[in-house]
């Protein structure tokens, strides 16, 4: 296996890995998301700016976990594609070494034929992957973006949790949650999409 | 890759092996090959690494797309490991294999191959105008297991049976019969698993009209130590390898 397969694999395996903690942290907010609308409620009117954010809150998490949920999906289809490249340029290189061992026999041209058609399957491989990294990018952008919505919203929490009384730590801690969990997904989703973008269409 | 014309008639057998650029922990073996006037059948092709020097040597004898049939006597790695890359340089191919082993051998990538599974009692496969009988040899060494009798050539391809391992630049004829036998008696007590399953094969060979044995590794017997063999693997115990 050659050093461009072999970082290829590791590419591809490193989204699940890293998509598999957002998924983790995505539903940790969520979980905040329940609790800030506990607290909030018993607040009552002294959080009332606190509960429309938490309906939001609780919204973006869905989503996070809608979005990645398709992209595991997207990155199987990929895996799927790296092995199938590999197979197919692990073919190609073997039958250039026919053609070169069979240099003198009766029938040596004869190999041309299944050497250009391994050559368009592999190529053909290479441009799909290329095509699908650029879709997954694409899906990867969307959930930097619901992170950083997310970090604004625990920007505005925080001035919320602020004019809630005894309320205040509670919700401050809902605040700080969201952030930092925002924070997570959007450094995961950054890893893979520098592992991906060697890959992309230029 | 060494090539050995084994039969020259209406239709054609040769043998391959003794490849010297084969890798020292690589097992050697041989390939062979039925060449009739359009189709080319391959016995037991080999494995991955051998693919490229068994390929170009093929193109000596046919082109690509007359390469039509494949044959693999059992699962094992050195046998058919190679299916995957010829199933990328065949379009129109059918690999004939054990019916028992089929799900096991598309492990090595069976796509634009068609598999025809051998049922256990064996068949008759035809290539041209050429009948080759599938013949049962369950148990010698792998479970489900055949042979691949020519009555035209009277040649017996016995896969596993009568298998040696020899130098890169031995004889591919046995030549001295009784200095022969001791590259074969471990061998064959530690991988035939059973006398009785032993028994049934000799008494069915016993039968056909052999010129030539042929084994997927080291010499092939013929004349004379085609019964010599068999008279000295009816005498020995196997499954006492351990
Ligand atoms: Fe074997």
């Amino acid at each position: 296996m050659n050093s461009q397969t072999k970082s290829q694999f590791i590419a591809v395996a490193s989204i699940t890995s890293e998509l598999s903690a957002v998924m983790v942290v995505a539903k940790e907010i969520s979980l905040a998301a329940a609790n800030a609308k506990a607290i909030a409620f018993r607040a009552g009117d002294k959080a009332k700016g606190f509960q429309p954010i938490t309906d939001f809150i609780n919204e973006l998490a869905k989503e996070t976990i809608e979005l990645v949920t398709n992209i595991n999906v997207y990155a199987l289809l990929l895996y799927r594609l790296t092995v199938n490249e590999y197979r197919r340029t692990a073919a190609y290189n073997r039958f250039e070494q026919v053609a070169k061992l069979a240099i003198g026999a009766r029938y040596a041209d004869s190999m041309q034929e299944p050497i250009s058609h391994a050559r368009t399957m592999m190529q053909d491989c290479q441009r799909q992957f290329k095509r699908d990294v650029t879709q997954l990018l694409g899906q990867l952008e969307a959930v930097m973006h619901h992170a950083r919505a997310a970090r604004v919203i625990a920007a505005n929490s925080r001035i919320e949790a602020s004019q809630a009384g005894e309320y205040l730590q509670s919700l401050q801690a809902v605040a700080e949650s969201v952030d930092k969990a925002a924070h997570t997904i959007h450094d995961n989703v950054q890893r893979c999409r520098i592992a991906l973008s060697i890959y992309r269409n230029s | 890759m060494k090539m050995t014309k084994i039969y020259e008639g209406a239709h054609q057998w040769v043998m391959f092996g003794r490849d010297e650029n084969k890798p020292d922990n690589i097992i050697d073996s041989n390939q062979y090959i039925v060449r009739t006037a359009n189709k080319c059948l391959l016995l037991e092709p080999g494995g991955t690494e051998l693919f490229a020097p068994m390929m170009a040597a093929v193109l000596h004898h046919a082109p690509v797309d007359q390469i039509t049939d494949l044959f693999a006597s059992h699962q094992d790695p050195d046998v058919i490991s190679s299916l995957g890359l010829w199933d990328q340089a065949l379009s129109n191919a059918k690999l004939h294999a054990p019916a028992l082993w089929e799900g096991y051998i598309r492990n090595f990538g069976c796509e634009s191959i068609e598999y025809v599974p051998i049922p256990d009692n064996g068949e008759t496969i035809k290539i041209e105008s050429v009948e080759l009988q599938i013949i049962p040899a369950h148990y010698l060494h792998s479970p489900c297991n055949f042979h691949v009798y020519d009555p035209q050539a009277k040649i017996l391809m016995c896969g596993s049976v009568g298998s040696a391992f020899e130098a890169a630049n031995a004889p591919v004829f046995v030549e001295r019969f009784d200095v022969h036998v001791e590259k074969m008696r471990a061998y064959h007590q530690r991988m035939m698993p059973s006398n009785q399953a032993k028994r049934a094969w000799i008494d069915r060979v016993r039968n056909l009209d052999i010129d030539i044995l042929a084994p997927q590794h080291g010499r092939m017997f013929k004349g004379d130590d085609v019964k010599r063999f068999l008279d000295w693997f009816d005498s020995l115990q196997v499954g006492t390898g351990v």
